[in-house]
């Protein structure tokens, strides 16, 4: 008699315990399957240095932990890394500025369009990559070339997708502004711009991509410090442990600056990026 | 109040242009409900758009008040059938209503008086805070009302600004319409392709051809108190004579555009 209410008990514990579990896992699928798919894919790089591939070659993911430790420790990584990072920030920013400026301008002045768009569409084929040989001629190989690929490869990216969004401003947006007697310069700053604002920051967000992509081979041809130089520079030494730490290092950075990007565009333009989709 | 005498519309140079409208006459008179009545390409939003001065005639003329129709007036506010486009997606329900009385300079003081009437009489006055992308499609087009109303134009130019909507929302959004109009004693003109919709709105109905050279076929006064229902013989008469008048055009339309 006086067990039955215990078992009772238990059982219901037990089933609670169950639905909380289960409740947790729906609730946290995404961030769990992620650490899952990061230390599945570190275990299988491990077993497969380990057994398959030469080490030398392919160093596990152990030997690169050791190699990270103590450019960690020294700093010397964090030099690195600050150096790249102020070369993509510093040419990410410009380029943006200037391209939103003169794609608002192309994007509502039609002779300007048809004035600057040829050359446009052909500049926009030269990647970075492409430009980094005259860019030491022009610049050497101190900061301005890098700033300069950056800027470059920024440039182009964001002033097509500025251009795109000024034009995809509804006309009955502007049309309904008008009505109301919203003069045509107000119109350009009340409604074009923050209507073009969701294609400017996706602009934006490729092109800060593309940045980190271009930094290396311009760091690698045309420079003394840097990720990039860090790669060059372990290759020449063969030091294949040391390109993997600095094969990670771009990784992270990219995947971090992306995060705090969209962070920051979340906390100050979320207005404008979320509400389009109606 | 709005004269239309001998207009003539053409896309293009002359000759050899696509002449969309050719001849339209017609009075519009203060406080008066009008529905400009056609099927698909019978220039209905072009002559909408001419009247609220997006576009200019290329013969004959528009007269506002007497004056010739140059360029948009705050007088005449057009209303869209998108309002999703037609809104500002980055302002919330009552921002899009300050954003008109910024625009209209309606000093500050009043603006709160002003936003609590329209979106009250609009039913959204407890989705003040909300953005355009969190209300339903009938919910936006009150928000564009309210919107359009609250500027207190004199004339409410409206794109067949109902067509997107269910139809038991559409009844619901004309009764709205209905009872504003009534109260503000503002001037409608309203552009649909629904024989019913223009039936049940307008004082006057005026029939439009398929282009090119779209005219008015005929116009019709519709009589008969509101809300009027389509059981009534008036008003099944109008439609039966209004229907047999547009099949003929509404075939050249789907031969034109297939």
């Amino acid at each position: 008699m006086t067990e039955t209410p215990a078992i009772h008990d238990q059982a219901a514990a037990d089933a609670g315990m169950r639905a909380r579990r289960r409740k947790f896992w729906r609730n946290n699928q995404g961030p769990l399957l992620a650490v899952l798919s990061i230390s599945l894919s570190l275990v299988f790089w491990q077993v497969a240095s380990t057994f398959w591939f030469d080490p030398f070659l392919v160093p596990p993911p152990s030997v690169v932990a050791r190699a990270a430790w103590p450019m960690i420790q020294s700093g010397e990584i964090f030099n690195d890394v600050w150096i790249s990072m102020t070369r993509v920030l510093v040419g990410f920013i410009s380029g943006s500025a200037v391209a939103i400026v003169v794609g608002v301008l192309i994007g509502r002045i039609k002779v300007l369009h048809h004035l600057l768009d040829p050359v446009i569409e052909l500049l926009r084929y030269l990647s970075p990559t492409a430009m980094i040989p005259i860019a030491v001629i022009w610049f050497g190989i101190g900061e301005m070339s890098k700033y300069f690929l950056i800027f470059w490869g920024t440039l182009f990216i964001v002033l097509v997708n500025t251009v795109a969004g000024v034009w995809r401003t509804p006309i009955a947006r502007q049309r309904a502004a008008e009505c109301m007697g919203v003069n045509r310069f107000e119109i350009f700053f009340l409604i074009v711009i923050p209507s073009a604002t969701p294609y400017i920051v996706t602009g934006m967000r490729v092109a800060m991509a593309s940045s980190f992509m271009s930094i290396i081979p311009a760091e690698i041809l045309a420079a003394d410090s840097g990720i990039g130089y860090l790669l060059q520079k372990s290759s020449m030494l063969l030091q294949t442990d040391k390109i993997f730490v600095a094969l990670i290092t771009i990784c992270v950075l990219g995947f971090m600056t992306d995060r705090v990007f969209r962070l920051l565009v979340d906390k100050t333009l979320s207005r404008f990026t979320s509400s389009t989709s109606i | 109040m709005l004269e239309v005498r001998n207009l003539r519309k053409v896309y293009g140079e002359e000759p050899g242009g696509y002449v969309a409208l050719e001849g339209i006459s017609i009075d519009i008179a203060a406080g008066e409900f009008l529905c400009l009545l056609g099927p698909s390409g019978c220039g209905k939003s072009t002559l909408l758009n001419i009247l609220a001065g997006f576009e200019e005639v290329s013969a004959g003329s528009v007269m506002f008040d007497g004056r010739p129709v140059k360029g948009a007036d705050r007088d005449r506010m057009m209303f869209f059938q998108d309002a999703g486009s037609a809104l500002l997606p980055w302002l919330t329900v009552e921002e899009n209503v300050r954003f008109a009385l910024r625009a209209r300079r309606v000093p500050r003081s009043q603006w709160d008086d002003i936003i609590t009437r329209y979106l009250s009489m609009v039913d959204l006055n407890n989705h003040r805070t909300k953005f355009p992308a969190e209300l339903s499609g009938g919910m936006r087009q009150r928000l564009q009302i309210a919107r359009a109303l609250a500027v207190e134009p004199r004339v409410l130019l409206m794109d067949e600004p109902f067509a997107a909507l269910d139809a038991m929302i559409r009844r619901r959004m004309h009764a709205i319409l209905t009872d504003i109009w009534q109260r503000s004693g503002q001037t409608i003109v309203f552009v649909t392709h629904d024989i019913a919709e223009a039936i049940a709105l307008a004082d006057r109905i005026a029939i439009m051809s398929v282009g090119p050279c779209s005219s008015f076929m005929k116009i019709m006064d519709v009589k008969g108190a509101r809300p009027r229902d389509m059981g009534d013989p008036a008003s099944s008469a109008m439609f039966a004579e209004i229907e047999r008048l547009l099949t003929p055009e509404i075939r050249r339309s789907e031969e034109r555009l297939g």
